[in-house]
């Protein structure tokens, strides 16, 4: 347990063993790619907001790389500033429901007992409610002005399962020694939960925030798809609906209009998810050999 | 010696405590989630209500709200037919209304739609509910089927090239989002390639067709269903195939595996009732999650394929401000949700007999 | 020889040739660092009614061996080398060369095999009942009403209340009571010869005496060749006719029990022998084998055993001893064998009272005891 502890403290050595699944590293690139091209990107390329009604549905060329929409307007500038929005929600969400799962999800795992109980009865009932459904009607009652409430609310909505592995992982860390041993020395519950298990279970949080965050990304674009959410501005949901409103998908050269956000979309889920591969294996040695 | 040769046998304690009552357990454990649906089902229904009432914009307000200035009604006016057709009496105390409330459902009563002034919320949910039980659950049971059978084959080739493709496959199919799915899928098959006649595959049912049990019926049925049950098992079959690997090849190095083959047992043998029964039950846990994920994403796959189902109506509710439609279909779209976690958890207790006993409570 | 050898000699008498032989049997895994070099030429004769203890560390590549018999072993292990002969009825096989289809008959019918962790040697979502019919059924015995008739008489040898077991779910036995069922449906298809892997180790101390005796009445009345793989010095004395100590993938030391016991001839018998604890003894007097056992991807030259032996010379370190006869019936791998036995001239491995265990011998009566009073720590010689 002592070198388990030791070896993944340490992020060079983390980063190390997530190289050797190559696939989950070239995920792990590719988010950070992603998230420097939206935020740093839009320095560089500025936002085409200019109708230019001669050039509508153009396919890509050396002045347009992506082609143009419906409006004539530069596809490839809508990209580059369209997924800041998209990772802020996100970020928020799962930093949210992250936090809730982990804080509970360890109360409850560690305490045990009543509150164990009372803790998952109300998890279980929020597992059942279709999540989906239920942010759709939220989202159309509260009607948000902007993205970080958003964000919290499907925070709020989407820590349950979370929670439930949270707590699995806690009831198991819970009869290590060293947690035996700090309730021995009777350090109070506070010390146990975040100086004893939480930092064991690191990695197995930020996968959690990474599949917190493909919920919030998946999530949130339905919203702004089907045009529960009015978004101004830029953002790869907005393009989508757009795109699929215009009749996008019917001309020949249009398409790319549509694809690109969808591609920038799926590249992003694809490459959170495979970052994940990756950090299963810091997390479960046991996967590692077989690959 | 002579005298262990004459000892009794041994009575297995654990034995005689249980298959004594083993009938009476197994009821138990059916009564127990039964009991676990029914408080859900109380709990989610109680939610509903008060999250119409209490909310800061509360559904009703919302609705007395635009009356007053759409129609420029007085306010006791709208007042009136927002109670009317919510099949509330806003007079009364909340409490009260909350018993009405209950009342009402106990008798069916889930109120009138606001838009289609006159048509019971039941009366949808009756014409759409069965649209996306049978395209969701078939969806289902073909998507659980494939992954299991895929899951098995990538286990038993690992590291093989069939492996590699499938996980490849199941990983980008695991990641892209269900209604991007239902895009890709109208824009590819319906108007690029133009492989299928997307728009004649609109609506539950072609005009003329009536349910009944014919094989017209059948195949007019699939024919429409056929994009969304697709995009339902393209967007969750990755995630069957991806479990069943792992469990399968944590199962593969069991004892009871070993000592299958030791005995001589087929081939054919130890992969279905060995291999595959135990590495399955793991996903038996899984399902339930996935049926609420499905019949919520049915909410996005019916509106994009124009599928006539539960989940069609209340996007429609949600987006015309229909909040009577939306609180009653909501609500049936979670019990359907909740019965199918019941029925999960009976399937699962039937596939493992250890669940019966409360050891994996 | 002693009185108490004269039993098994009768038995070894009435063999022909043996059902199973091994000869120069090889199994190398194959891991990142290189093969792993678990079993390196065995010959071994397992004698018709013979009950033969294999002991040895863990690592020894004793249990590698036993798989390795019913081709069991897994995709990184391969028989790199040798037979595996087996024998019924005038005929004979090798093993090795057994396609899909006859491999498959050939285990259980002929060679049944008992493992370690019954806990876990059960499919746990089938019925007792199911799984001893699949086994009845896979070798072509698909009578239900003879094969249940069957198990009902098997359990009821193995001392289990046969109509409640037979249509339990294996979480609802114990582990001893899984281990008797995994005996009973080992008999199940009358195998020629039946292979114990550790049968006892996963189980506590009072269910292991049980099973002992299970065993050793298994050894009485059906008659059935045993190959015994243990690491429990005091459990093989008491059911094993024959013993051979296995260390770096190869048999240092074969002959009887009561040799190996009384008269061991390769200093690492010696020091198994000296490390068993006493149930009545100090821990003082336990003496453990310096040193770990050997990185069998990269062996140590010469005799495997030399970094750890108190015996070793120069010789050791270049050549690998082959076995050698040092009695009737009795061979070591070992230079300096005649050493061995001057020491154990000088200092005797058990007291005058120790006796090794008659088979039946009731369970209390020490004899487990008896085969450890050794008085010297290996470090010492």
């Amino acid at each position: 347990m002592n070198m388990f502890t030791q070896a993944f403290s340490s992020l060079g050595v983390t980063l190390r063993i997530m190289s050797y699944n190559k696939v989950g590293f070239a995920g792990f690139l590719m988010v950070i790619f992603i998230v420097l091209v939206s935020f740093v990107g839009p320095y560089f390329v500025p936002l085409d907001s200019e109708t230019k009604v001669d050039q509508i549905f153009q396919p890509p060329s050396a002045q347009y790389w992506f082609g143009t929409d419906h409006q004539g307007r530069d596809i490839f500038s809508h990209i580059v500033n369209g997924g800041k929005d998209v990772i802020i929600v996100a970020v928020i969400a799962a930093t949210l429901s992250t936090l809730i799962a982990v804080t509970f999800g360890t109360f409850s795992g560690f305490a045990g007992g009543r509150t164990d109980a009372v803790i998952m009865a109300i998890t279980d009932i929020m597992l059942t409610i279709p999540q989906l459904p239920l942010l759709l009607i939220l989202a159309s009652l509260l009607q948000f002005e902007n993205i970080a409430s958003l964000g919290l609310l499907l925070g709020f909505l989407n820590w349950p399962s979370l929670l439930r592995a949270v707590r699995s992982q806690a009831l198991s860390l819970k009869e290590r020694d060293f947690v035996e041993a700090a309730r021995a020395l009777d350090l109070g519950a506070p010390h146990i939960i975040f100086r004893e298990i939480v930092p064991n279970m690191m990695t197995y949080i930020i996968i959690s925030f990474a599949l917190a965050m493909t919920g919030a990304i998946y999530a949130q674009v339905a919203l702004v798809l089907f045009g529960l959410v009015p978004f101004s501005g830029s953002n790869w949901g907005v393009m989508l609906s757009l795109a699929w409103v215009r009749g996008a998908i019917f001309f020949k050269d249009s398409i790319w209009y549509i694809m690109m956000p969808i591609a920038a979309i799926v590249l992003l889920q694809l490459s959170v998810v495979t970052t994940t591969r990756s950090l299963e294996l810091v997390f479960n040695p046991r996967l590692r050999s077989g690959e | 010696m002579a005298t262990t040769l004459d000892a009794p046998p041994i009575v297995p304690a654990e034995i005689e405590h249980m298959s004594g009552r083993m009938a009476g357990i197994w009821n138990s454990f059916i009564l127990r989630r039964l009991l676990k649906a029914l408080f859900t089902a109380f709990v989610v229904v109680t939610l509903t209500f008060f999250l119409i009432r209490l909310l800061p914009s509360s559904p009703i307000e919302l609705f007395i709200q635009e009356l007053m200035v759409q129609y420029s009604m007085p306010y006791h006016q709208a007042r009136d037919q927002a109670a009317a057709l919510f099949a509330i009496d806003l007079d009364q105390p909340l409490i009260l209304q909350y018993f009405d409330y209950l009342g009402g459902l106990l008798r069916g009563d889930l109120g009138t739609s606001i838009l289609s002034p006159g048509t019971p919320v039941t009366s949808f949910i009756k014409r759409f509910l069965p649209w996306t039980i049978f395209s969701v659950g078939l969806a289902l049971i073909i998507s659980f089927t494939t992954g299991v059978i895929l899951g098995l084959v990538m286990a038993y080739r690992r590291e093989g090239w069939i492996d590699h493709i499938l996980t490849v496959i199941a990983s980008i199919l695991s990641a892209i989002p269900n209604y991007i799915f239902g895009i890709l899928l109208i824009i590819w098959l319906g108007v690029r390639w133009g492989v299928v006649p997307v728009a004649q595959m609109r609506g539950s049912l072609s005009p003329g067709v009536h349910p009944g049990f014919t094989l017209y019926f059948l195949k007019d049925a699939l024919f429409h269903a056929a994009l969304p049950i697709t995009a339902y098992v393209l967007t969750t079959v990755g995630t069957w195939m991806l479990t069943m690997k792992s469990s399968t090849i944590s199962v593969l190095e069991e004892d009871y595996v070993t000592v299958a083959r030791a005995k001589g047992l087929t081939e054919s043998r130890i992969t279905t009732a060995y291999v595959g029964r135990n590495a399955s039950l793991p996903l038996f846990t899984l399902l339930a999650i996935s049926i609420g994920f499905v019949v919520g994403g049915s909410v996005l796959i019916e509106t994009i394929f124009q599928y006539q189902g539960i989940g069609y109506v209340l996007l429609q509710a949600i987006n015309r401000r229909d909040y009577v439609v939306m609180q009653g279909v909501f609500l049936i779209i979670t019990l359907s949700v909740i019965f199918a976690n019941f029925f999960a958890d009976m399937l699962y207790s039937w596939v493992d007999p250890r669940i019966k006993f409360g050891s994996q409570e | 020889m002693s009185t108490t050898e004269a039993v098994f000699v009768d038995r070894i008498a009435a063999t022909d040739k043996p059902p199973l032989s091994l000869r120069n049997v090889h199994i190398s895994y194959q891991s990142r660092k290189g093969p792993v070099q678990a079993v390196r030429g065995i010959d071994l004769d397992l004698r018709a009614g013979e009950s033969l203890s294999l002991i040895g560390e863990s690592g020894s590549g004793k249990t590698t061996l036993g798989l390795g018999i019913v081709r069991l072993l897994v995709k990184t292990a391969t028989l790199t080398d040798g037979e595996i002969l087996y024998r019924r009825d005038g005929t004979e096989v090798d093993v090795g060369e057994l396609d899909a289809r006859r491999l498959r008959e050939f285990r259980w019918r002929e060679c049944a095999m008992v493992f370690q962790s019954a806990l876990n040697s059960f499919n746990p979502v089938l019925r007792v009942w199911n799984q001893m019919y699949d086994t009845a059924k896979a070798h072509g015995w698909s009578d239900k009403r003879a094969v249940r008739a069957h198990v009902l008489d098997l359990l009821r040898f193995v001392q289990l209340d046969a109509e409640r077991v037979i249509d339990a779910y294996p979480h609802e036995l114990s582990g001893g009571m899984r281990q008797r069922v995994l005996i009973a449906m080992s008999l199940l298809l009358d195998p020629q010869v039946l292979i114990l892997d550790e049968p006892t180790t996963a189980l506590d101390i009072l269910t292991q005496r049980t099973i002992i005796d299970l065993l050793r009445r298994l050894k009485q009345e059906q008659h059935l060749t045993m190959l015994f793989i243990s690491h429990d010095l005091a459990i093989a004395a008491e059911l094993a006719n024959r013993i051979a100590t296995m260390y770096a993938g190869r048999i240092v030391e074969i002959g009887s029990a009561e040799d190996i016991f009384y008269r061991p001839r390769h200093p690492y018998t010696l020091g198994l022998i000296r490390a068993v604890p006493k149930v009545t003894g100090d821990f003082e007097d336990l003496a453990s084998i310096p040193g770990s056992p050997p990185d069998l991807i990269d062996l140590p030259s010469g005799c495997k055993f030399h970094p750890r032996c108190p015996f070793a010379t120069k010789k050791c370190v270049e050549e690998e001893p082959e076995l050698e006869a040092v009695g009737v019936d009795h061979a070591a791998a070992c230079w300096h064998w005649q050493k061995v036995e001057a020491e154990l001239a000088v200092n005797p491995l058990h007291q005058s009272r120790a006796r090794l265990p008659e088979v039946g011998a009731s369970p209390l009566d020490g004899s487990v005891a008896d085969l450890s009073n050794a008085t010297t720590q290996v470090g010492e010689v």
